[in-house]
């Protein structure tokens, strides 16, 4: 039993680095009606960045919030170069162009920081805490308060600010609010930073457990595709939610189940993606969107 | 064709890969192409292909050429069967759902190590030349026909096979019926094309091209291991199709020679030429094919987006604009999406 | 005295096709102009060509500054509210969401805040229902939302098509009453885009009749209406 709640509770952490992933894409998904398949890319890049960071000395707790700013940065900077150029273009040819960027973002970091995988610290101590008679790791404790913390306040960004209101009209209405003003592709933009920075607390998450290399995160934009999509594509909250379903389903199956065992946990994840496509296409909380001729 | 008789060995089986990477990538075409399905997990299928000739081979001695045809129409029965859900999800769903599975596939392949030989994965033994082919080589060369030199010779056939094929399936009425769909699915729909059936058919027919490719892919290494089918497979796969031009029969074979040799030219072609500054050489050759590849790909679908061949036959019809001073109507670009949830 | 708006030789089109083929029409500060035309006769098209969304040759002027390469958030921001058809209501956010867009320009906070209250004085439906989702609204109350969201801009001209579309006489008669006091109490001009040429002509002082993208026929509304010739041949009554 004892088991079986450590188990519960690093399910949970990793649902949040799941569901911080699958925030990012869901945003993005709901800007453009597009799945970046650069997310995950974009993640390890930025974790990089902060590796070469703290590996100048930099304490922990500025270079998180620093790296965040310059995910941010970079999103913005991906989204006027590559993607605004071609924005009206037809959603399969966008979809190739975020997987040219995955590809890039990929070699780009494999060129600068080679292909040795490297330790990520993390900032929360390696032992136990003793939660209620169950042995916890702090580790996990720590990523499941820093995700719930990063979601919190994007929830609130974006249903309590002003910033947060054009955010989401542009990306539903975005004819609609250039009649009323609203810079629709300026918040575009913004969309992506966010996304990209959401992204960066996954990468800087996970990082301390899967150890850093420029393919960390391709097992993890599948579960954060399985996470969406459980979600509802269209759905934030959703996605948060899926994100912590995948993470303890995957968990406690690796755990449990023998046949799945650590290597097909993967397998896992495409058996949700698929499960859900066919049994209930738009998710726990995605609404059926009318087909347009 | 001749090739052989005057290029090295080495030189025949990198020609053998590029034909061989033409079939797959021809199979892409017909689904992402002409059907406007986008998979991004071919490579699970080349999985296939290559590891059913293996075990046939390897396991029941059947003879490997034997193997190919099989491999392909069982690979061909598997995405037909893939085709079947798959009709239910939107382009962008499936997208999603084959880049899973080509993540995937190299775990899929460990598992059941029994038949696959999990990590180690299954040597091919390469067949040695029949005595005809032997004697025919030796009469225009002098020489003994090698291994290597004969399976280019049956991938060549392969290719030439296939691509005819393509090309017979696609002018007909299953091509004009799949550009149909691709290029709008309820006026296709509506003018009585059976959308499930050629659909699950292009499925059908991609899968049972690149179940041949990766059987030949088998045949031309001497070896499958799950590694040798990353996700990055499927991407090459994909740079290669949208390269060369999708919707087109010389884009595939375009696309494999552009997709198998710019990781090898970069490293080797571009440090040879002097004028170039040593700086850009060391980049491009330590940036590896995965950069080089993102640059492409990115350049292509914003600036050609009907790849090499879109190129070609844009410049071709603006000269003909420009001789015969008829106006033109704009050709369509990259499939558009299909308009579903 | 220039007027606020002027089109002056208008052409427009999609691709093409061409919509309008030179348009002149002029909207008064503090004036209200009706726009009309049987279906097709490119009323639409104008508004859009005054707020950027369609490609155009000519000339239009705001305030005496042309809009010629401006982007449609840039015209906006210059003090024009332009209620489309469909009148572009973000269903996605709530009735409250909505009214914020159309305040998120200014800065005034007490003059905002009048403003406020000045539209639920005309539409208390929009108070009660201020929390809930915009499409939870009725056709004549996602008007009433438009029509609110454009006043809370503080425009100086407030394009508006086809306000009666779809809505129920009596409702159409308490909106046009509405709009006749925001004009009369704030001073906003209106171009006024309209099928139902009679309550058209009964609220505008001007108006011009577009046909085939032409203007067939314009001038003072009361004189307008009073010919029973123009009234036949073009106005449908």
């Amino acid at each position: 039993m004892q088991e079986f709640f450590q188990q519960l509770v690093t399910g949970i952490a990793t649902g949040g680095i799941f569901a911080s992933l699958a925030l990012a894409l869901v945003l993005i998904y709901n800007a453009m009606g597009l799945v970046n398949f650069a997310q995950g890319e974009m993640a390890m890049l930025a974790t990089f960045v902060a590796y070469a960071l703290i590996n100048r000395g930099v304490s922990y707790w500025i270079v998180f919030p620093v790296t965040l700013v310059l995910a941010f940065g970079g999103g913005i900077l991906i989204q006027r170069i590559v993607i605004r150029p071609v924005e009206r273009a037809p959603i399969l040819t966008l979809v190739i162009i975020t997987l040219g960027l995955a590809a890039l973002l990929n070699g780009l970091a494999g060129f600068v920081f080679g292909y040795v995988p490297r330790s990520f610290p993390s900032p929360f101590p390696a032992q136990s805490a003793d939660l209620f008679g169950v042995f916890v790791s702090y580790r996990d404790l720590g990523v499941i308060a820093v995700s719930g913390l990063v979601l919190l306040a994007v929830y609130v960004l974006l249903q309590h600010t002003k910033v947060g209101l054009t955010m989401r009209a542009a990306a539903h209405h975005p004819e609609a609010s250039r009649l009323l003003g609203v810079h629709v592709s300026w918040m575009l933009a913004l969309g992506w930073g966010l996304a990209s920075a959401v992204g960066a607390v996954s990468g800087m998450m996970v990082a301390p457990i899967l150890l850093l290399e420029p393919n960390m995160m391709q097992s993890i934009i599948i579960y954060a595709f399985a996470a969406a999509v459980l979600g509802g594509i269209e759905s934030p909250l959703g996605a948060v939610v899926g994100g912590f379903i995948v993470g303890v389903t995957v968990n406690l199956a690796g755990a449990y189940l023998p046949f799945v065992g650590g290597d097909l946990q993967l397998a896992v994840g495409l058996a949700i993606i698929v499960a859900v496509l066919i049994l209930k296409p738009n998710g726990l909380f995605g609404r059926a969107r009318v087909r347009r001729v | 064709m001749g090739f052989p008789t005057v290029i090295s060995s080495f030189q025949t089986s990198e020609w053998t890969q590029a034909l061989i990477l033409a079939i797959a990538i021809m199979g892409l075409n017909i689904l992402v192409g002409y059907s406007g399905q986008l998979s991004l997990g071919h490579g699970a299928f080349l999985a296939l292909g290559a590891y059913i000739s293996a075990i046939l081979a390897h396991r029941y001695k059947m003879d490997y050429l034997l193997t190919i045809p099989i491999a392909a129409l069982l690979t061909g029965v598997v995405g037909f069967l893939f085709g079947i859900p798959a009709l239910r999800l939107s382009a962008l769903y499936l997208a999603l759902a084959t880049f899973a599975l080509a993540v995937v596939t190299p775990s899929l392949i460990k598992r059941p190590a029994a038949l696959t030989g999990g990590v180690q994965g299954i040597l091919v033994s390469q067949p040695d030349p029949p005595q005809f082919a032997n004697d025919a080589f030796a009469t225009v060369t002098g020489t003994a026909m090698t291994s290597d030199q004969w399976i280019y010779y049956i991938s060549l056939f392969c290719t030439l096979l296939l691509f005819w094929v393509a090309w017979n399936i696609l002018r007909r009425r299953p091509g004009r019926a799949m550009r149909a769909i691709r290029d709008g699915e309820v006026a296709a729909a509506a003018s009585g094309v059976n959308i499930s059936a050629y659909k699950t058919l292009a499925f059908a027919i991609s899968a049972f091209y690149a179940g041949a490719a990766g059987s030949l892919f088998g045949l031309a290494t001497g070896f499958v291991s799950p590694d040798t089918f990353p996700v990055s497979l499927s991407i090459q796969l994909l740079v290669g199709a949208v390269v060369g031009g999708l919707a087109s029969i010389p884009g595939p074979l375009l696309g494999a020679i552009f997709a198998y040799f710019l990781p090898i030219e970069s490293n080797q072609w571009v440090p040879s030429q002097t004028w170039i500054p040593a700086q850009i050489t060391s980049t491009v050759k330590n940036a590896g094919p995965a950069v080089s590849y993102g640059v492409v790909l990115i350049l292509i679908m914003m600036f050609a987006p009907n790849g090499l061949v879109g190129l070609v036959t844009s410049g071709y019809s603006a000269l003909n604009r420009r001789l015969r001073g008829a106006a033109d109507r704009e050709t369509g670009q990259i499939p558009p999406d299909p308009q579903t949830v | 005295m220039s007027a606020l708006l002027e089109l002056e030789n208008l052409h427009a089109g999609y691709g093409p096709t061409a919509v309008l083929h030179g348009v002149s029409l002029e909207v008064p500060e503090g004036g209200v102009v009706a726009l009309l035309g049987a279906n097709g006769a490119g009323k639409t098209t104008t508004l859009r060509a005054i707020t950027g969304g369609v490609r155009w040759s000519g000339d239009i002027r705001f305030d005496g500054q042309s809009l010629r390469r401006m982007s449609t958030e840039a015209i906006v921001r210059r003090g024009i509210a332009h209620v489309p058809e469909g009148r572009g209501i973000c269903t996605e956010l709530t009735v409250d969401e909505n009214l914020q867009l159309g305040s998120h320009l200014r800065r005034d906070r007490a003059e905002v805040s009048r403003d406020y209250d000045r539209v639920f004085e005309y539409f208390p439906v929009l108070k009660e229902r201020r929390r809930l989702s915009a499409s939870t609204l009725s056709g004549g109350e996602q008007q009433m939302l438009a029509l609110a969201r454009a006043l809370l801009m503080k425009p100086r001209l407030m394009l508006l098509d086809e306000p009666s579309l779809g809505l129920a006489p009596i409702v159409v008669r308490s909106i046009f009453k509405i709009i006749q006091s925001i004009n009369e109490a704030s001073r906003v001009a209106v171009l006024l885009v309209e099928q139902n040429a009679r309550i058209a002509l009964d609220l505008s002082s001007a108006a011009y009749v577009l046909e085939v993208g032409r203007v067939a026929v314009h001038g003072d509304s009361a004189e307008l209406q009073g010919n029973d010739s123009v009234r036949r041949s073009y106005l449908g009554y």
